[in-house]
């Protein structure tokens, strides 16, 4: 479930974040989801890099206060946009499931 | 410890030597600054509890692979296209040296001739339209975030679109040295000898290029692929 989200989280992260490294993208999860995404930090690693490919990214190397080599990554426009639509589809699924788990309509979608 | 991680992880991913390095300086930022995170400090246990967090070296290398390929695919869709350029301006050149250096079109077997300058035009063509297809297709696809049965057959397809660009590159540039080859016969060497040559050249070393990133496609491919299944 949280695999087929990855891409959306990720985003997400980085677009409250601006621009960060691998490490900051986990922690910025980590606080936002209350610590509730247990899964290896390892993972982030290739979505970064295939988010990047799609062109949802874009990424520069700097040097980091340690001395070590430090990949920071941030949206581009069309990261942004994606997010955008991402975030209105899962809203439209969480409004409808919550709809039927809780009993409640739906919020009606202006025509 | 660390180091010992990194280097498991490196060696993983050899099969993308460039992938390899630069993985390797975001996991080990990465690492060292968990460790330097972690409340006891840089202790091996502090490292440890890093490198758990971060996962299996061999599962994550198998994310990377799948990554690696898709990028490797898309650049043998673009690559096909390059190396047709290259096909035609070679081909465009021969042509305009033939004109510039006044070389009479001999009119014997001109049937021959005008059959393999049919079959030459059809299967260049046939190469643009194929290989325009296999880049459309690829780039048309979601970069996956593993090696599903989806995805393979995806990668099926744009095989034998790549394999059928090729084939029908080889004809083409068969049909050329066969015409390049009558066009010649019987002259002495010389520089139009020696141009045409080169030309030639250029275009079986074109597809030599385009066969090469389908075998090496190929061969990543079935690398993912058992890197996924261990």
């Amino acid at each position: 479930m949280l695999k087929g989200h990855l891409d959306m989280i990720v985003l997400a992260a980085l677009a409250a974040a601006g621009s960060a490294h691998g490490y900051a993208v986990i922690e910025e999860i980590k606080r936002r989801s209350g610590g509730a995404f247990d899964l290896p930090e390892g993972t982030i690693y290739p979505a970064l890099h295939r988010l990047e490919q799609a062109g949802l990214l874009k990424s520069t190397w700097t040097t980091a206060d340690s001395g070590r080599r430090r990949r920071v990554y941030s949206l581009t426009r069309t990261g942004t946009r994606a997010l955008v639509e991402r975030r209105a589809v899962w809203k439209q699924f969480s409004d409808a499931i919550g709809g039927l788990l809780g009993g409640n309509r739906p919020r009606e979608t202006p025509a | 410890m660390i180091p010992d991680y990194l280097e498991s992880l490196a060696r993983e991913l050899d099969f993308d030597r460039s992938l390899s390095r630069c993985v390797r300086q975001e996991v080990e930022d990465h690492l060292w600054e968990a460790v330097a995170a972690d409340a006891t400090g840089n202790t091996p246990q502090a490292q440890q509890r890093a490198i758990a967090s971060f996962g299996d070296a061999r599962a994550i290398a198998a994310q990377f692979a799948v990554v690696s390929l898709a990028r490797h695919t898309r650049r043998a869709a673009v690559a096909a296209l390059l190396v047709i350029a290259g096909d035609l301006i070679a081909m465009k050149a021969r042509v305009a040296w033939y004109a510039t250096a006044q070389l009479a079109i001999t009119d014997d077997m001109s049937a021959l001739r005008g059959l393999v300058i049919s079959i030459d035009r059809h299967a260049f063509w046939m190469s643009v339209i194929i290989g325009l297809g296999a880049l459309a297709y690829i780039h048309s696809r979601e970069i996956p975030a593993a090696f599903y049965p989806a995805y393979r057959r995806q990668l099926r397809r744009f095989s034998l679109l790549c394999r059928a660009t090729a084939s029908a590159l080889v004809v083409s540039v068969l049909s050329d040295g066969l015409l390049t080859a009558l066009q010649l016969r019987g002259m002495e060497l010389s520089m139009e000898i020696w141009v045409a040559i080169l030309t030639m050249a250029i275009e079986i070393a074109c597809v030599g290029v385009l066969l090469l990133h389908i075998r090496r496609m190929t061969v990543r491919a079935a690398s993912t692929a058992a890197l996924v299944k261990t």
